[in-house]
């Protein structure tokens, strides 16, 4: 039995509550985009579309979309590449597995400034543990400095970011794992299919789906990560790792130009949202054609 | 019957009317002094405040520099700000500027009377005709070593920009380095290279007329001397604050650093011989003849316009300058802040203090230091408001940075940094 209106009654109040909570200070971002407010708590004149015309022709935003860019796909490929190794082991059946999938969301749940804590200290030239390792390896004859170029500073946030959240991707590509009906690979393995085989024509196709879902979800959650990058280099060295996220923040609370930085988040989450769009239709009719 | 109500009612009266006298009057304050031995010190500061105040009760909430400028205009445009804000120069002129801070003119001006104020303490907030704020302690950057570590490469202190590089060249042996500098875009990087500047020529950033004044042969060779040490430092230290120099020094990595006070991190983590701790001031660039640093003193707001609550915060913070227990407050971390009164500098209450005892010598060295302090857009006698906005968006540093990370000249660097500045200026 079905009622739309007992339904409709059912969710309102939760929609009246992300009205209030999201809705809400959303249109007030939009309002401050087109006035010229400085300091929080401060009033401004209505000002049209400056800021936009302002914001879309400054080099700093698009510099740092390049950035948050770059820093969306290096961590969608290296969090993908961790998660599927991690997942396809966690996957098997070896003693302790349960275990193993417990403790593997450890990286996860700890708080972000502990986990700060930890690789600033490992990472230090004067005491950390990393360069005396690499130096007795032989990777490095002296101490270097992780965040002290714009490459290496960049690839470090990258590894650290993921290293935080594949547990997370793992444990959604293994429950896609699970999925999968055993018999296909037991038809597969009686057709005289090798391992590399079985992976690329029922694992991997049948993982799409899933991956899909994580690309979309994950893109969203990587762009907009501000905790590790401002923690750990504040979007230095030299704007080096100055993502979208921090441009808004520096803008808003460092420039003191609170209407700029509405404007630069107002086209940030268009940009997103088109993303967003997108990227749902193309998986609407990838299952249609499914 | 009637003179029996009346009697009642004029009783009750009376107890009801004493009842609202005897209202204590609440203050918030709210101060960014977090490490959670300063919080307690402060917390039994207050508490002998209340006992002895019945009528002016304050709580402490303790914040984050690196969230108190955006949390606390976001506070009073709430309505939930606090009544007593802690504040530094530049973070002054970004309250003053939403119009959350009152005038504390008579109140200094008692204070001044009573226990003498150090001028370089208060000068930073008197501008536009009033007094912003009643200063609480003074910090002063000096230079720190290990006398032990100089005397075993055989060179002596340095006094000029030359002789420290002399110096960190010959300490920097043995995986060890001779000198540690940030040169990480946040406000320690700002500090330590202005300090620099203060001592090259360059310490006036606005001109009289608030255009800036950055991109000029003094700031260009004050660049290029910090650049040259920073090659000295260890590789990282573009991404360090406060913190990271203090350890580098505690376990003898670094030789020599730059910072306000390394005694509280040099008695609990190192090896704690106060002798062998070497203090001394910023060496100057080989034309000027004597040093000078930064130095900036930290202060209290009223950021409340209820009359009864701005009279109880005049009480409480005239009770704090008091030298029987401005000793305390300063000791809250002993060796890093440094008296703004004249009385305060001789009170018995600090140089009780066990750790101060035993660094004697260095905190006088600190509070000498501090007399020959400036503070960036503070030296010209007018406060300009986009000083909050070049000090928050560390162009300082970030034009640092352009030498260090991207490898342009001190001449390009002076130039971005000059840009960057009157873009913000709006000149």
């Amino acid at each position: 039995m079905t009622n739309p209106r007992l339904a409709f009654l059912f969710v309102t109040p939760a929609l009246l509550f992300l009205a209030a909570v999201l809705g809400w200070p959303l249109l007030e971002a939009v309002v401050l985009s087109f006035q010229n407010v400085g300091v929080i708590g401060t009033t401004g004149s209505w000002v049209g579309l400056d800021n936009y015309a302002k914001v879309i022709g400054s080099a700093g935003f698009w510099n740092s979309f390049g950035r948050s860019a770059l820093w969306v796909v290096a961590n969608a490929v290296v969090q993908t590449f961790m998660a599927l190794g991690v997942a396809l082991l966690l996957n098997q059946k070896f003693p302790g597995v349960r275990i193993a999938r417990t403790w593997i969301i450890l990286t996860w749940i700890v708080p972000t400034v502990v986990v700060v804590i930890i690789w600033r200290w490992l990472l230090s030239s004067s005491g950390g543990m990393v360069n005396p390792l690499l130096i007795q390896a032989g990777v490095i004859d002296r101490p270097v400095g992780f965040f002290a170029t714009r490459e290496s500073a960049m690839a470090t946030l990258v590894m650290i970011n993921s290293w935080r959240w594949f547990p997370f991707t793992a444990l959604m590509m293994l429950a896609g794992l699970t999925r999968i009906p055993g018999d296909l690979y037991e038809a597969a393995r009686i057709d005289g299919a090798s391992a590399m085989k079985r992976f690329t024509r029922i694992t991997w196709p049948l993982l799409q789906p899933t991956l899909l879902v994580l690309g979309i979800v994950g893109t969203l959650l990587s762009f907009n990560v501000f905790d590790v990058i401002w923690l750990l280099t504040a979007g230095g060295p030299s704007q080096a790792t100055q993502t979208l996220p921090v441009l808004i923040y520096e803008t808003a609370f460092k420039g003191y130009r609170l209407s700029e930085a509405a404007t630069i988040s107002v086209l940030t989450s268009i940009l997103l949202m088109a993303f967003a769009l997108l990227a749902t239709r193309a998986m609407t009719a990838s299952e249609e054609a499914r | 019957m009637k003179a029996r109500l009346l009697t009642i009612a004029g009783l009750a009266s009376i107890l009801m009317g004493s009842t609202a006298f005897a209202e204590p009057v609440s203050l918030t304050l709210w101060h960014m002094e977090q490490p959670p031995h300063r919080v307690q010190r402060m917390q039994e500061l207050l508490d002998e405040f209340n006992k002895a105040h019945p009528d002016v009760q304050v709580k402490q909430e303790p914040q984050s520099w690196g969230e108190i400028y955006a949390k606390a205009p976001a506070a009073f445009a709430a309505g939930t700000g606090p009544d007593m804000l802690f504040a530094i120069p530049d973070f002054t002129t970004v309250i003053k500027g939403i119009d959350a801070v009152v005038p504390v003119d008579d109140l200094a001006k008692d204070l001044e009377a009573k226990h003498g104020f150090v001028p370089a303490t208060i000068a930073p907030y008197q501008y536009d005709g009033h007094t912003w704020a009643i200063p609480a302690y003074n910090m002063a950057i000096s230079m720190w070593f290990r006398n032990s570590a100089l005397k075993a490469a055989g060179v002596e202190v340095p006094k000029t920009w030359t002789e420290w590089k002399a110096v960190a060249e010959k300490l920097s042996t043995d995986g060890r380095y001779g000198v540690g500098l940030p040169a990480n875009k946040q406000l320690y990087t700002d500090q330590t290279v202005y300090a620099l500047m203060v001592n090259g020529g360059a310490a006036d950033i606005y001109k009289e007329d608030g255009s800036i004044s950055f991109d000029t042969p003094e700031t260009v060779a004050s660049l290029q001397a910090y650049g040259d040490l920073q090659k000295l430092s260890p590789p990282d230290s573009t991404s360090w604050t406060w913190g990271e120099a203090e350890a580098c020094f505690a376990s003898a990595s670094c030789g020599t650093i730059l910072q306000f006070s390394v005694i509280n991190t040099y008695e609990t983590q190192a090896e704690a011989d106060a002798a062998d701790l070497g203090v001394a001031p910023v060496p100057h660039s080989d034309d000027q003849s004597k040093s000078g640093t930064i130095s900036y003193s930290n202060a209290i707001m009223l950021t409340t316009k209820d009359e009864a609550k701005q009279a109880g915060a005049k009480v409480f913070l005239a009770w704090l300058l008091e030298p029987a227990n401005y000793g305390r407050f300063l000791t809250m971390e002993p060796g890093l802040f440094l008296p703004v009164t004249n009385d305060g500098a001789k009170a018995e209450s600090f140089w009780s203090d066990k750790v101060v005892t035993k660094y004697k010598s260095q905190v006088e060295t600190m509070i000498a230091n501090s007399q020959n302090g400036k503070l960036f857009g503070f030296t010209t006698g007018k406060v300009f408001p986009s000083i909050g906005a070049i000090s928050g968006q560390n162009v300082i540093a970030e034009s640092l940075q352009k030498m260090v990370v991207d490898g342009q000249s001190a001449a390009e660097a002076a130039k971005f940094g000059q840009a960057r500045m009157s873009e913000i200026a709006g000149k």
